[in-house]
């Protein structure tokens, strides 16, 4: 024991811990600290006013649609993302003559910049665009929407999108998960006489728990953390409609108000950190080794 | 052996982290001294070593010609002053003059809008006041390089760029259209257009700042002719926006316009970069816009007639004039001032701003420098508008603060969000909180 201690030195951690300090804990202290200040644009001096900015937060109507868009964001993208995701995945893991050419495919679109998403998906989802002329031609005229510019729906939109990106990747960390499970379970279960979809969810799912875990934890963070797909694709518009908690970060500063814009990314950084870390305890104790 | 590391890492760490916060802490106490002390300290400096002076300037200005390489090397040439561009990216133009300016890495000189100056970069604190410079005596237009009675900025242009109806020449002779004096007049005149298979009006209003060109203008107009004081009224918090039902009433019409049917279908949709395509391919007649959008088009193609007459929110209004872009400024910390200065005065100068003002185009603003033939549609404006005097500044002069959510509550009564009694109200609430933020008195 004492032997493994000594062959890498503890000062090994220093070099790291100090660029950890200086890049991320030294600025995250700071920030947590100018939350809680007036600090502004147009102000000499800085002072202290304890949780005005947090008391403004809550009262204002644009901020606490923003959090709401955010958490719709967050729910419907991380159930789309690994839905969906576990269901491509189990397609491609089967015997497909196409699985190689159709894993890149449905990988594709999470490697592009979110830029030329937007440039691609701005002009389909017009109301003369081409999403709602294909609906026309089926003869689901009922069904065609202005997508981006009607602010009831226009969070829903953007988080298809988001959805459409991304579950290539979650479904490239299921694939890995699969592959890891012993074909044997199967082979015994189909024995024992379980269907497809009783060694589903007897089978895969418990097995795939650790991926899921992950991909659990990544897409709900990226959910509440969302800022460039909306940014992109409509700007938190029409009017304030679609902002969610990053793009108000952003108004925040641009408006000069830079403790509010802080106070706002304390809250989220506090949030991220209280939703994700019960959560990943809870998925931790569900895992079962094989 | 472990334990001790770990405890000495932590206590070393948070020392650190002590000092450097209290660091942090008295730098800002000491900066108003600071730029006291830098100010004095440095006019005096003009010995004969080169200097190099930094001037920053956003990239999407970088054909100013104020940084011309020519004019910079001439400028070494004669007072062996080398300048030094810093280009900076267009959409963080203002996050990173600011963060300059609040670091002490200022620059020497820099290019920026005199309005967006008061409301971004704390004109005041910040930038010299060149009331006393040699080249002020000789202005034509004080006001539109001026802040808080003072001269703040140097341009030698006082063309401060025009907004109102773009429209096209061409349509309107061929259907024998007149230039409309009232809001009624406009309705038939688009009803008119609309009937011959053209758009009437383009709006681009996915750029939310797009929907404030008539607002702008049509509020400026209204207080010019009505209650001269207004603006100064609601900056003291007299008066609110929603006080005035004339402000709605305008907001009204610019929806009318839309709701009658006279524009393009996805307004929302539909962004600022397609105007110079619509009006090239003669898909649209008209657009509340600046007169910039006709030097546009007629970069692309020189034979299209585009004209610029004013919104006709009400009978005989005033054309809107934009707040001039483009001023250059010292700030105070700035560490050449004397030289930053003197970069001023060489531009300034009756050679240099004539060859500038006859290359651009230009209206002088110096009373010895001649201002050259004008394009077309720009001497029927000073014809029709700035020489009797009917031109209005807008609204954008006279905001002290930031416009965007006003900008965005305008695009909200597009999207049915919002009517208009409903943005002037919520305008008022976060007009108060960002004045109240400001420390604006009255608030």
């Amino acid at each position: 024991m004492k032997i493994s201690k000594k062959l890498y030195s503890y000062y090994l951690i220093w070099p790291a811990l100090i660029i950890y300090s200086v890049f991320f804990v030294f600025p995250a202290l700071t920030g947590l600290y100018y939350s809680f200040t007036d600090w502004r644009l147009d102000r000499e001096t800085i002072k202290f006013i304890g949780w005005d900015n947090f008391e403004r937060i809550f009262t204002d109507k644009t901020l606490l649609l923003a959090i709401k868009n955010t958490c719709i964001f967050a729910v419907v993208t991380v159930l789309g993302k690994n839905i969906l995701g576990i269901a491509l995945a189990v397609g491609l893991n089967m015997r497909l003559k196409s699985k190689n050419i159709l894993r890149a495919i449905f990988y594709s679109p999470s490697i592009l910049s979110v830029l030329v998403i937007s440039i691609v998906f701005t002009p389909m989802l017009r109301s003369e665009g081409t999403i709602n002329k294909l609906l026309d031609t089926v003869g689901l005229h009922s069904l065609s929407q202005a997508w981006l510019t009607d602010p009831s729906i226009v969070i829903w939109t953007v988080a298809a999108v988001s959805i459409w990106q991304h579950t290539g990747f979650q479904m490239a960390i299921y694939l890995a998960g699969l592959q890891s499970i012993s074909k044997e379970y199967y082979e015994a279960a189909t024995i024992d006489g379980a269907g497809s979809w009783k060694s589903f969810t007897a089978i895969t799912l418990p097995l795939l728990l650790p991926a899921i875990n992950i991909n659990l934890m990544l897409t709900l963070i990226g959910g509440l953390k969302v800022f460039s797909e909306v940014f992109v694709l409509t700007g938190g518009g029409p009017g304030n409609a679609s902002q969610v908690v990053g793009t108000i970060i952003l108004r925040s500063f641009g408006e000069g108000s830079w403790g509010l814009g802080t106070a706002v990314n304390t809250l989220l950084f506090a949030a991220v950190t209280i939703i994700a870390i019960p959560l990943l305890i809870f998925m931790r104790r569900k895992e079962v080794s094989e | 052996m472990n334990d001790k590391m770990k405890k000495m890492a932590t206590g070393i760490l948070a020392s650190v982290m002590a000092v450097s916060l209290a660091a942090c802490g008295s730098e800002n106490a000491n900066t108003p001294s600071n730029s006291n002390a830098s100010g004095s300290g440095n006019s005096g400096s003009g010995s004969g070593e080169k200097v190099t002076i930094e001037l920053a300037i956003s990239k999407s200005s970088q054909d100013s010609a104020f940084i011309a390489q020519d004019l910079l090397d001439e400028f070494e040439q004669k007072h062996n002053i080398k300048v030094n561009l810093q280009l900076l990216p267009a959409e963080q133009t203002a996050t990173v003059l600011q963060t300059k300016l609040a670091v002490d890495e200022t620059p020497d000189i820099i290019q920026y809008n005199l309005a967006s100056a008061v409301t971004d970069l704390n004109l005041e604190r910040n930038f010299e006041i060149l009331d006393n410079e040699p080249w002020v005596a000789r202005l034509l237009n004080k006001d539109v390089l001026s802040a808080e009675g003072h001269v703040y900025s140097f341009h030698v242009s006082q063309d401060t760029g025009m907004q109102g109806v773009v429209y096209n020449k061409d349509i309107f002779k061929e259907l024998g259209l007149e230039i409309p004096n009232n809001f009624e007049e406009f309705l038939a005149v688009c009803e008119k257009i609309k009937a011959s298979g053209i758009t009437p009006v383009f709006m681009p209003f996915k750029d939310a700042w797009a929907a404030n060109i008539w607002p702008a203008a049509a509020f400026a107009d209204y207080a010019a002719k009505n209650e001269p004081a207004l603006f100064d009224d609601i900056n003291a918090n007299r008066k609110k926006w929603a006080d005035i039902p004339e402000f709605a009433t305008f907001l009204q019409q610019q929806y009318d316009v839309y709701k009658k049917g006279y524009t393009n279908a996805d307004i929302l949709s539909d962004s600022y970069d397609m105007a110079v395509g619509k009006f090239l391919n003669k898909e649209v007649a008209m657009m509340f816009m600046g007169d910039w959008l006709i030097e546009n088009v007629s970069e692309k193609d020189p034979n299209m007639h585009l004209g610029l007459f004013a919104i006709p929110s009400a009978e005989g209004a005033s054309l809107g004039a934009s707040p001039l872009g483009g001023q250059l400024f010292v700030p105070k910390k700035a560490k050449h001032l004397a030289e930053a200065k003197k970069f001023l005065e060489f531009i300034a100068t009756k050679e240099i701003a004539q060859k500038i003002v006859d290359n651009q185009g230009y209206v002088s603003n110096f009373n010895d420098v001649n201002t050259p033939e004008l394009p077309e549609y720009k001497q029927e404006i000073v014809d029709q508008y700035i020489t009797p005097k009917k031109t209005v500044l807008t609204t954008d002069a006279y905001m002290l603060v930031d416009r965007s959510e006003l900008y965005r509550l305008l695009q909200d009564e597009f999207a049915g969000g919002l009517d208009p009694q409903g943005v002037l109200k919520a305008w008022d609430e976060k007009f108060n909180q960002l004045m109240k933020d400001k420390g604006v008195a009255g608030f």
